[in-house]
């Protein structure tokens, strides 16, 4: 059993009144205090390099990307979001996609393409912003996820950061 | 333009320009409401349909239009439909007798002061038929075949009894100073100095008022037609669409009609302080003043204070206020017949 004490009143107190101003004083002076509420469109919300957002293909310094359409990340991917088709190519690396499509819609933005990816390609980025008005056009081609690698360097740095801890020193980089 | 005629068309214009007023004041209130309480928790409000938000209220109208309008199974057809035209109108209505200031010089015509009408008995044409727009909630809670919103009328009704009674004693206590039910009456015997104010000579009865008047129009604290933790949302809980904003309608200009009341009787009128010929404009721009001080003191009584229970509504309505009002219109009384002067 629980008794439960409620206070003595002081007379003041049982007037209701003067508590009642102290209350009106208090939200009053809210009033004026700074406002916590993120105006969203228009102040974005804050990211970095640990900002896990939607997978991006980067784009080398020579403007070809980097992936050679190994089809690691189609593997890895656990919401089969990627769609990969080969072809050849004259440069060195010899093969190139010609069709790369992540569908974003079923992307869980889980980053395994990231891991699984042997060749720097494919980097999350800190883009969360996913809106349009058809299915379609939510399926993001090569075009689409071209970044830069200037752009993506952030990530690609801390990516290594966190790997260096398993790396090897004999191992390549 | 035979002079008859030019009395119609200034009446015409009055009762435009205050009726425009009331409903657009009753708008504003809406989106004053959600301003206000969005900056008492650290937050904007609506801020994006126009400019600051300012169209917000038109979007609401808007929406409200086109919703679909229910009507529950069992619903008594009739009343449901006439309900929210009942609780609305009247206090709509009693704008009327309301004075906003004195004639205006530039429209010559046969009217002294700027109300929609002129009536000698004004303060007891506001109560009665300001008393009428409970009948609207009862019927409306009554015929949505609901027991939450039945519950919700019951408790509006009861409540409405019991702060009527403390609302009309404490006015009484100030028709008790002037010695009579005009409301013009009120506004001259006010005029001059500041400290000619009811509020100063009738203190008791200013405070009375204004707690019998959060009652009256089913604000919090005191509202327990709707009381959403408890019943759903009270009297209007099977109401959607336009309906539904009738009873809002009515709520908000019920408190703008009660502010303006509170003014004129207790704040002076349209009065402005220690200068009796004021020009028009200055008196109509005190008059706004003054009653949007209240309405916002509606606002932030609001989003301050918690409901009372019920019990402690009743309880403090017939144990506390009525035997205070009782004793302040006695001793008013007494001071009066006796020749006091109190202030
Ligand atoms: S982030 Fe995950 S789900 Fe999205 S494409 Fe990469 S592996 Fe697939
Ligand atoms: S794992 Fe890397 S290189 Fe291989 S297909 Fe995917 S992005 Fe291209």
């Amino acid at each position: 059993m629980v008794i439960v004490r409620r206070k003595d009143l002081s007379l003041l107190e049982k007037l209701y009144l003067p508590e009642i101003a102290r209350g009106l004083s208090i939200t009053f002076r809210k009033l004026f205090e700074k406002k916590i509420t993120r105006q969203y469109p228009e102040e974005p919300l804050p990211t970095n390099e640990v900002t896990r957002g939607q997978p991006r293909l980067v784009v080398k310094d020579d403007g070809h990307i980097a992936c050679v359409s190994c089809g690691m990340c189609e593997i890895a991917c656990p919401a089969y979001a990627i769609t990969i088709d080969g072809g050849e190519t004259d440069r060195a690396i010899e093969r190139e996609p010609v069709r790369f499509d992540i569908d974003m819609l079923r992307c869980i933005l889980c980053g395994f393409c990231e891991e699984a990816c042997p060749k720097d390609a494919i980097y999350m980025s800190n883009e969360l912003e996913l809106a349009d008005y058809s299915r379609a056009a939510l399926v993001y081609d090569m075009e689409k996820l071209k970044r830069p690698k200037a752009a993506l360097q952030k990530r690609i740095d801390y990516v290594y950061r966190l790997n260096n801890r398993w790396r090897k020193s004999s191992s390549t980089r | 333009m035979s002079p008859m005629h030019w009395d119609w068309l200034v009446w015409f214009l009055k009762a435009n320009v205050i009726y425009g007023g009331l409903l657009g004041t009753a708008a504003g209130m809406t989106l004053a409401e959600r301003k206000v309480s969005a900056w008492m928790q650290y937050r904007h409000g609506p801020n994006r349909v126009g400019p600051w938000g300012l169209l917000q209220p038109i979007a609401d109208g808007v929406k409200f239009i086109f919703k679909e309008s229910l009507t529950p199974d069992g619903a008594n057809k009739w009343l449901f439909r006439c309900a929210p035209a009942l609780a609305a109108i009247p206090s709509m209505l009693t704008i009327a007798v309301i004075p906003m200031g004195p004639a205006i010089p530039f429209i010559p015509g046969d009217y002294k002061y700027f109300s929609i009408t002129d009536l000698d008995i004004g303060l007891m044409y506001l109560l009665s038929i300001g008393g009428l727009s409970i009948y609207g909630i009862i019927l409306g809670s009554w015929a949505s075949n609901s027991k939450f919103s039945l519950l919700g009328g019951l408790r509006a009704s009861a409540q409405m009894i019991s702060y009527e009674l403390t609302l009309i004693l404490s006015i009484l206590a100030v028709v008790t100073l002037t010695g009579s039910l005009d409301l013009r009456d009120a506004v001259a015997a006010q005029s001059g100095a500041i400290w000619e104010w009811h509020v100063f000579s009738q203190p008791l009865a200013f405070i009375l008022f204004s707690i019998a008047a959060f009652a009256e129009t089913n604000r919090h604290p005191f509202d327990f037609a709707e009381c959403e933790p408890e019943l759903v949302s009270g009297f209007h809980t099977e109401y959607s669409s336009m309906r539904f904003a009738m009873f809002a309608l009515g709520e908000y200009c019920a408190m703008v009609v009660i502010a303006s009341l509170w003014t004129t009787l207790f704040l002076g009128g349209y009065n402005v302080p220690f200068w009796e010929d004021a020009p028009w404009f200055l008196c109509i721009g005190a008059f706004l003043a003054k009653t949007s001080i209240f309405l916002f003191l509606f606002l932030w009584v609001r989003w301050t204070l918690p409901r009372f229970r019920f019990d402690q509504l009743m309880a403090l309505g017939w144990k506390v206020f009525l035997p205070l009002a009782l004793a302040n219109l006695f001793l008013t009384g007494a001071a009066v017949s006796y020749g006091v002067k109190l202030w």
